[in-house]
């Protein structure tokens, strides 16, 4: 009995690992193949079964006018508008979901729980119906293809998500925590900074990995709102198709775009694995 | 050099006086709910006192008021002759011990405990004195080092009582209910603990609690509470031998206090039972009013060679519980319990009970005469 479970339980992991890892595989074996090569059927094994060329990875660093893409600068726009739109969403969303979380408001009918879902209900809405009056909207600022108008954008897009988390989180926490903090001597801003936020960084590493992923594969608003300027990844990658479907060069994008979000799962989950997370991740 | 000490004790020294408080959680209501009707009580320094009552009759709030963290619908709070009703909690000067153990999780047992004096800007060589006086206090030196999430939960409590030790000039020690999460026997410990800290540093502590042994044990004064009213306040041996109302002579003291409905038959008589029982009380008022007389078991005994005062009685059983015997008499429809000598033999059918006439308390309205 013991050995039948052990076997289907390895059986099964290693059946989902292949799962997992074949796309990668198949991916990473395409990128150095050439035209030739990828018509020639589903080969994976280099040198025996086909010759590795580069071209498909030097097609993303060379210049247009050499018949290359260059993702370099838009890779680099991607990071820096994902980043300082998560960074600030988190900042902003936890001190919005700490007030939320901890005192009490109330405007007519609206209270503390009619706050938090008006900031959810900017996610539950379908992206397009915004896609107008964002245009319009950054249109009438001249903030149009431009990093700092895609940031605005996405910090309305990712703000909800770091309230949402880390409201939940802060529920979680309890009051006695911040009371033992302003009964111990500290004041009201110290307690949330010296006490209260320590204690919830699982919170902010969940909330700020949700925000870095949404922020980073976001396609739609990158190619509505940016023209020629500024271009992000996700818009640079689909512009790389053409009529004969280039997939030495697809594949090799594909592998450098998520790589961010691969050495992001990495850190994550060393803290994952420690169990601080238990209370942030139902 | 001389004097030091004795300034130290003058820093140490703080009354706290509560001024006609009350509080409500609904305020703008036409007709707020108390969790808390007005009353005035003083807090001696360096004394135990116990807030003693069952669960939702305003312990807790009264607590949270005294240390800031509510305030209160209307009344004062002095700390010293000092208004303090409108100053922050960090701005008093008490410690609070909350139910279940509040740590810092990011931090170390050491850095634990000193984040009171930190937040205070203390002297790096006095907060260490400090912290490991309390460690050592507590039995916490050989943690100090570790991380404070990785302790067990009753030495996690250990710490939140620390962090309310480790200041000296604290006011006074706010304890709501701190040893719920501890073990019985380090429980007793700890209440012993608390008592030598109190001698030694007249600490003034009050202690929340719904156990009445506990109070009774740990305090030198008890505030009974119930419904949002103090009921009681008093030293253990007034709450036990003249109870305000029949809740305290029914909470304090176990088993509950002999109650018999009855009424006054003359000036300083009430009938039991068709049976004349004198009182030290002036009846003289409450003529064929219903009235109610209450006796401790305690002082309660078998009679031996007193001639007033005695109601027969048939046995119902005799528990022997250790240190004394338990009687259960039945008189009619009234059953009486008498806490008796383990020594005593007790004749299995009709006895007499004496009932000394000092001992008696008369309830009208559930109220002491």
């Amino acid at each position: 009995m013991g050995k039948l479970y052990k076997f289907l339980k390895y059986f099964f992991i290693t059946f989902w690992a292949v799962f997992v890892v074949a796309p990668f595989l198949w991916a990473l074996t395409t990128s150095f193949k050439d035209f030739n090569s990828v018509n020639g059927g589903a080969t994976y094994i280099p040198w025996v079964d086909f010759e590795p060329k580069l071209e498909g990875w030097r097609v993303l660093i060379k210049s247009p006018a050499n018949g290359g893409v260059d993702i370099i600068e838009p890779y680099f726009n991607s990071l820096f508008v994902t980043c300082t739109a998560s960074l600030i969403s988190i900042v902003l969303g936890t001190l919005s979901a700490y007030a939320l979380s901890r005192f009490t408001f109330k405007a007519g009918f609206v209270k503390n729980n009619d706050i938090t879902f008006f900031f959810i209900s900017q996610r539950i809405m379908p992206p397009i119906v915004l896609s107008i009056p964002f245009f319009l909207f950054l249109g009438a600022i001249s903030l149009l293809d431009s990093l700092i108008g895609l940031i605005v954008v996405y910090i309305v897009l990712l703000m909800p998500i770091a309230v949402w988390i880390m409201v939940d989180f802060f529920n979680k926490v309890p009051r006695e925590i911040d009371e033992t903090a302003l009964i111990d001597g500290c004041n009201p801003y110290q307690a949330f900074f010296k006490v209260v936020l320590p204690n919830s960084i699982p919170g902010l590493i969940v909330a700020g990995m949700f925000c870095i992923i949404f922020g980073w594969i976001d396609f739609f608003f990158a190619f509505i709102l940016t023209f020629t300027e500024v271009q992000l990844l996700p818009v640079k990658i689909v512009a790389l198709n053409s009529s004969i479907t280039p997939w030495w060069s697809l594949s090799a994008s594909a592998l450098v775009s998520v790589a961010p979000l691969i050495i992001v799962a990495f850190i994550v989950e060393r803290y994952l694995s420690k169990g601080n997370l238990s209370g942030a991740i139902k | 050099m001389e004097f030091y000490p004795l300034l130290l004790l003058e820093v140490l020294m703080s009354k706290i006086d509560l001024n006609n408080i009350s509080h409500t959680y609904n305020p703008n209501d036409p007709e707020p709910t108390y969790a808390l009707n007005p009353f005035s009580m003083t807090w001696e320094n360096g004394k135990r006192y116990a807030i003693l009552g069952p669960s939702g009759c305003g312990k807790t709030t009264m607590l949270n008021i005294v240390s800031g963290l509510v305030r209160p619908s209307a009344g004062s709070i002095l700390f010293d002759d000092k208004d303090v009703t409108d100053l922050k909690t960090e701005e008093r000067n008490i410690a609070q011990v909350f139910q279940f153990p509040v740590i810092y999780n990011t931090m170390t047992v050491f850095e634990n405990l000193a984040f009171p004096l930190l937040c205070r800007d203390f002297e790096k060589e006095k907060i260490n004195e400090r912290v490991n006086s309390v460690a050592e206090t507590l039995n916490l030196q050989s943690f100090l080092k570790s991380p404070a999430r990785k302790l067990t939960a009753d030495q996690k409590q250990l710490i939140s009582l620390g962090r309310g030790l480790v200041r000296e000039d604290v006011a006074a020690v706010l304890m709501d209910e701190p040893l719920t999460v501890i073990d019985p026997d380090l429980k007793f410990r700890l209440r012993r603990k608390l008592k030598e800290i109190n001698e030694e540093f007249k600490t003034t502590l009050v202690y929340v609690t719904h156990d009445q042994n506990e109070a009774m044990t740990f305090a030198d004064n008890i505030i009974v509470m119930s419904d949002g009213e103090v009921v009681q306040a008093g030293t253990p041996k007034e709450l036990f031998e003249r109870p305000n109302t029949t809740f305290v002579g029914y909470f304090i003291g176990s088993p509950a206090m002999n109650l018999f409905e009855t009424e006054a038959s003359s000036n300083d008589c009430v009938k039991i039972n068709g049976t004349l029982i004198k009182t030290n009380t002036n009846l003289s008022k409450l003529k064929d009013k219903k009235i109610k007389l209450g006796i401790r078991s305690e002082f309660i005994n078998l009679a031996e060679d007193q001639k007033d005062n005695l109601l027969s009685v048939e046995v119902d059983k005799v528990e022997d519980l250790g240190n004394y015997k338990l009687l259960t008499a039945k008189m009619g429809e009234l059953t009486i319990k008498s806490k008796i000598n383990r020594e005593t033999e007790v004749p299995s059918s009709d006895v007499k009970l004496h009932i000394p006439a000092d001992k008696c308390c008369v309830y009208e309205n559930e109220i002491l005469i």
